[in-house]
This record gives C-alpha cells, structure tokens and sequence, in this order.
C-alpha cells in the first residue's frame, strides 16, 4: 500500500491540480488517500458562471470584432476557472478538450466553443459513452470536422475517420471501409444558429455493413457498435494514463484500467477513483517524470505563489507562444505533450515567462499587470532567514525532481551573492533583489519544467 | 550511463559553461568560417512541409483528361483558368509564379509520388514521410535525422560551430530526430531566440539514468542546444540581409529568415518549414487558391532573393504533403483523403521539367484513389545523392534499402557525373495497349527521333522526329500494334536511350 505523506501527496496534486501551495497540501494530508480522491478530487461537478449573455445568441448577429473579443473573453474566462479549481474538474475539462478537438479558428463562432466546453464539463467524470454520443451531434464539432457537410448524396468522411482513429477505436483497429461506413450513419446532422438537428432528408436510411455486422446504423448505434469493442477503452485508457501517470506505457496496468471501465459499462469516476488510488499511480519512479504543459507551468507557477489576480490577456499570450493555444490545439489529434512541448524555442520561452512573473514585465520590458511578490512568499516559510534551510525547503516544495546539493549549492550562491550563510535576512536591504535572483534562477532549472 | 552519453553530455556542457553569468557567449564568433567539406559540400536542402494533404489534382491539373471534370464536376479547376505547363498538365491559377520558374528550368516536378498501401491518416502519413518507412513499419526517427548522423559522425563529442538543422517554428519535428535524438535546433526569430536564452546558467550534474532522470537529461540537452546556437544564428541573422520583399505571411516570413541566415554564411545544411490548410474537406475552391498563393509567392521570393545575394547555386527546396486527396470530390465541394500527389524540387542545380505522367484516373484503388508511380523515397535518394553528396550505400543505410534515382539535377553531386544530353525516362503504362506517354529529357536543343522497334530491329512506329528545345518532354502515342515486346528509342547527336516496351 502506499504512503500517504507529503511526497505522495505532492505528487497526485502536482498530477491532478493545476498546481498548489503547502495549504493545499495540508489539506489533502487531513484526509485518508482515498477520500481525498473520492470526496475532494472528484467532487460533484460544479457549474461556473458562464463569460457572457452571448452564449444564447444566435452566432450570424456578431460582428467579427464582437467576434474576437468574446474568444478571447472565453479563454481568459477558462484559465480563471483553472487557476481557481481544487479538483481534478478543469484537468478533466482539458483532457476532454486535448481529446474530443474542436479548433476555435474553424468553428469560428465562441458560442458553440463555450457549449462544447461546457459539455466537457458536464461530462467531465461522466460517461465515455455518453459524452462520444453528445460530441458526436455537438455544434462545435459537426463544424469542425464537417459533419454538416455529411449527407446522404455526398458522404464526407472527416469526422468518421477522427471518431474512429482518434475518439474511440484507435488507429489499426478498422478499415478505410469501416470509415465510409460508418460515415454514411453520421449523415444528415446540420447547425441551425445554436441548435443541432437531424434533418431525416439527408440521413442515409440504408443499411451499412461496420466492423462487420450490417444493419442501418445512425448517430446513435453506430456509437454503441463502437463501444462494443474492448480496443476503444483500451485506447482512453491509454490516453489518460499518459496524462495522468507516465507517457511511457504500462501494458498490464492499462488492461487493468480498461477492465475496471468496462466493468463500469465506461463510466469514467469508478476508473479516475481506481487509477489515482492505485500503488501504482505512486511509485516513486513517475515522480517528476512528467514535462508540465504550458498550462500546468503558467497556471501552476501562479497558483504556487499565490497571485490570484493576474492579467489574463497575457497569460493566453504566452500559451499561444508556449503553443498551448486554448480552443485551438494545433490539429485534430491535440497537443501530443510530454516532450513535444520542449523545443530550443519553446524551452527558453518558458523561461521567459517564469522571469516575467518575476520581473512584472514581458521580455520586451513592456509591464505586466501583476508580479510575483519574492519577499512575501519567502515570508511564508518559517525557515525565510535560514539560507540553507530556505533554499532547501523552497526547493523540496516548488520542484518535483530532487535537486542534487550542487543545484541547490548554486542557488544558494545566488541567493546569498558572495555573501555568507549567516549574513543572509530577508530584512536585509538586498533581500529584495537577491530573492528576485534566486527565483528566476530556481524556474530556469530544467528540474522545474517536471512534474 | 553509457560512455558515449556520458560524451556527449560534456561535449554540450562545454557549450553552455562558455557562456558567462549573464548569458553573453564569452567565445566570439566573428572569424568568417570556413566550410567544413568532410560534413556537408555546402549544398542546403529547405524542406517546406504541406500540412493538411495537399489536393494534388487541383494543384497540377490534368486539363485535357475528361475524367478529371466528370470526377469535380464542383471544383475541378477549368482548362481556361489552368495556368499551362505543356499540352496536357498545368497549375492551378494560383500558383502562376511558378510557371517563371518552370520556364527557366529551375522547377522539377515528380507526378504520383506515394507509397504501397498509402495510409490515410494525417499523423500516420505525416510519419510515414517524415521517417521514410514503409507502411507497415513504425520508425522513431527521421531520414533527416538519420542523415545528419552520417554527415555529422562525430557530433556527439565535437559539437558543430552551426546548428546541423534548423526548424522554424516551435515544435520539434521527427523528421530531424536521430536515434540518438535531436538534430535540430527550433526557433521562429533569431532575435527572440538570442534574447530568451540570455539568463540561463550552467548545467554539470550527471543525469541519472531513471525514468524522470531521462527526461531531464533531454530537457537539459535542449537548453544546451538553445544556449550554444542561440549567438550563432543571430549573428548570421544580422549580417545576411534579405534583397527582396517576402510576402507577410507565416511562410513568406520563415522562408525570409532562412535566406538571411543562408546570405549570412550558416552553413547549416537543412532546413525546415511548414505551411498549413491543406486539410481542404469543404468548400476547398477559395482556401486552396489562398494556401497555393501563398506557397508560389514565398517560394518565388526566395528563389529570386538567392539568385540575388549568389547563394542559388547551394540551395535546393523541396515540398512534400503526407498526402494527396481523393480524386472524385465529395459531397461538399470538397476532397476527402487520398493517396499519391506531385511533388515539387526547386532550384538553379535542378534540371526542371515534368517527372511522370498525368495521373491514371482510370485505374484507381478500391477506395478510388491514386496508384503511385514514384516512391517518396527516391526522391529522397536522388536528394541525398545528387544534391548533398552522400554516397549509395550511406543513402540505403538511411532509407533502409536502395530506390532508383530520379533524374533531377544537371549533375551529380556524389560523382560530379553529368547526366546524359538525353533520356528516355519512361514509358506509362507499360504494357499498353493501344496508347502510352512517352517521357524524355533532353539537356540542351537537339535534333531527335523517337520510335519503336520490334525485336527484329524494323522501325515500326516513328513517334517523333524533329528539333526540341531542352528540358522534359513527353509525346503520347496512339496505334494498334501487334501484341509483343518492342523497343523503344530516343535517338540524337550519335546517342542513344532506350526502353523495352510491351504491347497487350
């Protein structure tokens, strides 16, 4: 069984939040393992006040600026919830979104952004079935992938082929005919201003022969032929694996996974509970082996430090730089993560932005309306006029990789700056700048872009 | 940790313990460097990435094939508008700046270029070409990658003075991962670049060999990358200065920077760009035109602002999409994914024209697709052997076999050879029945004759017969003759090319 202490702790929040202070981790530690998983983690899901009347309107009235202003207010709307979470809610919001894509920049219109979001949300721990179904007739997506285009005369097959290689079976588990089949099901679904609908005129109303059964699927059985197959809770289960323990595989875990999902005819809370409750999820070797995404490295370095009013314009800045951009993952498949977020452009970029947080300026000099306060945060540790210890204790509670004694020796150099131990306070009138220093320094280390 | 890691790892430490506490390279790079012959011969191969599957058909148009129309009744691009490259083929109207280049004989086209079983997914495609494997075969690395590591057998404890690849943009590609991993650096502005990682400071811890441990290892190996290059590249950014006024679009802007570093003296040998919206499954007419605008227009600057600053003669660019489209348009004026599509090779070293013929919409796969003509990797072939200069059996330990070369540039760059004043390149279909292209290639204006003999040495058919400009050609012949094998002949000058053909 294993331990439930500070590191274990550390680990399933740094997993499951979008980052956290030692309250949070205090907090967890009140709690058995399981009922914080069970009753904090995975708490019923609670509906955020939505970023505006506008998501009722009929998209056509809206001019483009109106347009761009409101996507905007959507992602900054988005990265406020996520700062503001303490459950496992807005992680499982991104996963839906990393998985079931829909691009921003093709659907045009927030509206359907902010219902395919807020589909997420509802589904959030729901059911895999389910949510497939609501996606599959989503305004969102049926743009996205051109299901309004799919009809009867003319099948178009983008959204088939995405739902079977991506959503649900996984590559090589169906044939290029599976995927003009299964197309013909989808026919006949179109937008009309915010509400989709079937229009029967345009629905292909024959059989289809899928996976090898004939019968006239559509929209709804199609889906349930799908989850037939134990390769489509294989694939999710992959997937979250890799978002939530390691992006190297486990074969034997991963069936284990799937059985408790099929077991739950793919109610996907009884899996979450089994996965973050596992021994598995703990061992010590997936500690820090994760890359943060952009998300984690922004929200979580704020949330760390406590800043809860930051400038939120540019925060969706710096993701679209990190190539994070909220409602517009790059392609269909998502951000794959891990070390695809790490480029010798992305990397000194993310450096950037931890000097910025530091600095309360962008890399161009140009003020930031918000700045992480050093001083205040290193008051917060009773070891604050303790050099060593401090640096100790920052480190153990900010970085997940331990840090070997020659890193922290050299952060302890640019905290003291060729001064002694002893001469070290945060009273003294450098303690500003040289915790400025030691800051900056400390989210450089390629150790802080783990988790 | 293995010896050779361990290397490594002290090797890219070196680079990052020159840099002083404030992130200023305490080494200069300001002597002009020579080029180091025994890596690359100086020659620079741009890739431009088409991301999305680029509609083949639409993008070089078989204008006097009916089937054609009768298959895009909607968007199949009218013969008044194509932009004409022979009788038969032509652009899509977009693209009208290319037609400059094909007429200086600096544009190669390969017609059909594909692979067996073409898969049809984005991602799987995209890594079929990226890493040059076969269908079935997953590969995790790619034939850049694995080519930068031959041309480059010591990098890892002699760090190169120039990055071995450039991308530009933000997310590392596979195509320059080798199995020792990356090859590249990425960055979208050398300016930002140099200026990001000014601050970092020196990493000399051994990375352990845990699963976390590996993946610092490859953060650190990164940021070591970012800190030795960064200087570098913004030092030949400053000094190559770009002659002509790029479009200001995202490739029009990658292409610029690229120019810059090639006039400023990188001696980087590849480089990768990447234009996307090719993904056309609706309404593709207007999105097409705007991504084929966009390609022609920055390649066309590009091509003008080398010739200018004298770099041409170096620098190759090749386009590549992990596939073509469906022939038959779908349901909403639109194309789903497809299979083989053309593929463009520019340059003043190469030997423009037409490789292939018109794409066969008659016979097409079950699902209606294209058959290819051209494996992708002889492309791949010919560019590594004829363009970087790397050797036959270096290229089949990259591409994991050996694929026929094409005849794509004026010379060979691994023999100094020149090719033949004339060829015949191919006869398609062959066997034929009652009709066939004839392909060929001719060096410089000649006297010709093109014709078919049987075994028996009888001229029976004199399909040609006259002077020619250079460049590719290609005459379709149509007559019944009597089923059997023949030989066909291009003849002119006292030289000789032939090719058996037969008739069914």
């Amino acid at each position: 069984m294993a331990i439930w202490n500070v590191t274990s702790a550390q680990h399933l929040l740094s997993r499951c939040l979008f980052g956290y202070t030692s309250r949070d981790i205090t907090l967890a530690l009140s709690y058995t393992k399981n009922d914080y998983v069970n009753k904090v983690l995975l708490a019923p899901v609670t509906a955020p006040a939505p970023p505006g009347n506008w998501i009722n309107e009929e998209p056509a009235l809206a001019d483009s600026a109106t347009r761009a202003t409101r996507q905007k207010d959507l992602v900054n709307w988005w990265i406020q919830l996520m700062l503001q979470d303490n459950s496992l809610q807005e992680k499982m919001v991104l996963f839906w979104h990393n998985h079931f894509v829909s691009e921003m920049i093709k659907v045009a219109h927030p509206q359907h952004m902010y219902w395919q979001n807020h589909l997420f949300r509802t589904h959030a721990f729901g059911n895999f079935r389910t949510l497939t179904k609501a996606v599959t007739t989503n305004a969102a997506m049926l743009i996205y992938l051109d299901g309004i285009s799919n009809t009867k005369n003319k099948p178009n097959e983008n959204y088939a082929r995405e739902l079977l290689e991506l959503f649900t079976l996984g590559i090589g588990n169906y044939t290029d005919t599976d995927v003009k089949e299964a197309a013909r099901a989808l026919t006949g679904w179109q937008v009309d201003k915010l509400r989709p609908f079937l229009n029967p005129g345009k629905f292909d109303n024959t059989s289809k022969t899928f996976l090898g059964k004939t019968e006239n699927y559509n929209h709804d059985t199609l889906i349930d032929a799908i989850f037939k197959s134990p390769k489509t809770a294989e694939h999710i289960c992959t997937k979250l694996y890799k978002e939530f323990i390691c992006s190297k595989t486990d074969a034997p875990f991963i069936k284990q996974m799937a059985t408790v999902l099929l077991d739950a005819d793919y109610e996907i809370k009884p899996l979450l509970a089994f996965m973050l409750n596992s021994d598995h999820f703990y061992d010590t070797r997936f500690i820090g082996s994760k890359i943060k995404s952009p998300v984690d490295l922004l929200v979580g370095t704020l949330k760390a430090f406590e800043v809860s009013n930051p400038e939120y314009n540019y925060l969706a800045d710096v993701l679209r730089l990190l190539q994070q951009n909220l409602f517009n993952p790059p392609n269909v498949r998502g951000w794959e993560g891990q070390r695809k977020w790490i480029s010798s452009s992305t990397f000194p970029n993310r450096q950037a932005l931890t000097d910025s947080y530091i600095n309360g300026k962008r890399l161009n000099g140009q003020s930031i309306k918000f700045q992480i306060d050093g001083l205040a945060y290193a008051r917060t540790y009773t070891s604050c006029n303790n050099a060593i210890v401090f640096v100790n204790e920052v480190s153990t509670q900010l970085v997940r990789y331990p840090l070997s004694a020659n890193k922290k020796n050299l952060l302890l150099n640019i905290l003291l700056e060729g001064t002694t131990p002893t001469e070290w306070s945060t009273n003294s009138p450098m303690a500003v700048t040289r915790l400025k220093n030691f800051f900056k320094a400390l989210m450089r280390l390629p150790e802080y872009q783990l988790c | 940790m293995k010896r050779r890691e361990f290397i490594r790892n002290m090797g890219l430490l070196g680079g990052s313990m020159a840099l002083g506490l404030n992130g200023i390279p305490l080494k200069a790079f300001s002597s002009p460097l020579l080029l180091n012959i025994e890596q690359t011969n100086g020659k620079i191969l741009v890739l431009l990435q088409m991301n999305g599957g680029n509609d083949g058909l639409n993008t070089l148009i078989p204008y006097e094939d009916d089937l054609y129309y009768n298959k895009r009744p909607q968007i199949g691009i009218k013969k008044q508008d194509v932009v004409a490259l022979n009788e038969f083929t032509g652009l899509n109207p977009a693209m009208a700046g290319f037609r400059n280049l094909y007429e200086d004989g600096k544009l190669g086209i390969v017609q059909n270029v594909g692979y067996e079983n073409h898969n049809r997914s984005h991602f799987r495609s995209t890594d079929i070409w990226l890493s040059g494997s076969d269908a079935d075969q997953n590969l995790y690395d790619g034939w850049v990658g694995r080519s930068l590591s031959y041309m480059y057998p010591d990098f890892e404890t002699d760090i190169p003075e120039h990055p071995m690849a450039i991308q530009l943009g933000a997310v590392e590609s596979m195509l320059l991962q080798s199995p020792i991993g990356s090859m590249s650096v990425v960055f979208e502005n050398p300016n930002t670049f140099y200026q990001m990682v000014s601050g970092s400071i020196a990493d000399d811890d051994p990375p352990e060999s845990t699963l976390a441990g590996t993946e610092l290892a490859f953060l650190r190996k990164i940021s070591s990358q970012s800190t030795n290059y960064a200087s570098v590249v913004k030092e030949k950014a400053d000094k190559g200065k770009n002659t002509v006024t790029y479009p200001n679009t995202s490739i029009g802007k990658q292409l610029a920077i690229v120019a810059s570093l090639i006039a400023g003296g990188l001696e980087t040998p590849v480089y990768l760009t990447t234009i996307s919206g090719f993904d056309t499954h609706a309404n593709q007419l207007t999105a097409h035109a705007k991504t084929l605008t966009q390609l022609s227009e920055a390649i066309t600057a590009f091509q003008s602002d080398l010739e200018t600053t004298g770099m041409a003669d170096r620098v190759v660019l090749m386009t590549f999409s992990e596939f073509g489209r469906r022939v038959e348009e779908n349901g909403s004026r639109g194309t789903d994914h497809g299979t083989a599509a053309p593929l463009f090779v520019i340059g003043k070293s190469v030997s423009g024209g037409i490789i292939g013929g018109n794409p066969n919409l008659v016979n097409l796969d079950k699902n209606g697709d294209l058959l290819h003509q051209y494996d992708y990797r002889q492309i791949y072939t010919t560019i590594l052997q004829d363009h970087l200069g790397l050797n036959k059996a270096k290229t089949e330990a990259i591409l994991g076999k050996s694929y026929e070369k094409l005849n794509l540039f004026h010379k060979s760059a691994e023999t100094g050879f020149s090719f033949a004043p004339l060829q015949l390149n191919k006869v398609y279909p062959n066997p034929f029945q009652y009709s066939a292209a004839f392909e060929y290639e001719l060096k410089r204006s000649i006297h010709i004759r093109l014709s078919i003999f049987d075994l028996q040495g009888r001229e029976v058919a004199v399909i040609y017969d006259g002077l020619q400009n250079a460049g590719r050609h290609s005459q379709h012949f149509s007559n019944r003759l009597a089923t059997g094998t023949y030989i066909a002949l291009l003849s002119g000058e006292g030289r000789q090319s032939s090719k058996k053909v037969v008739v069914v």
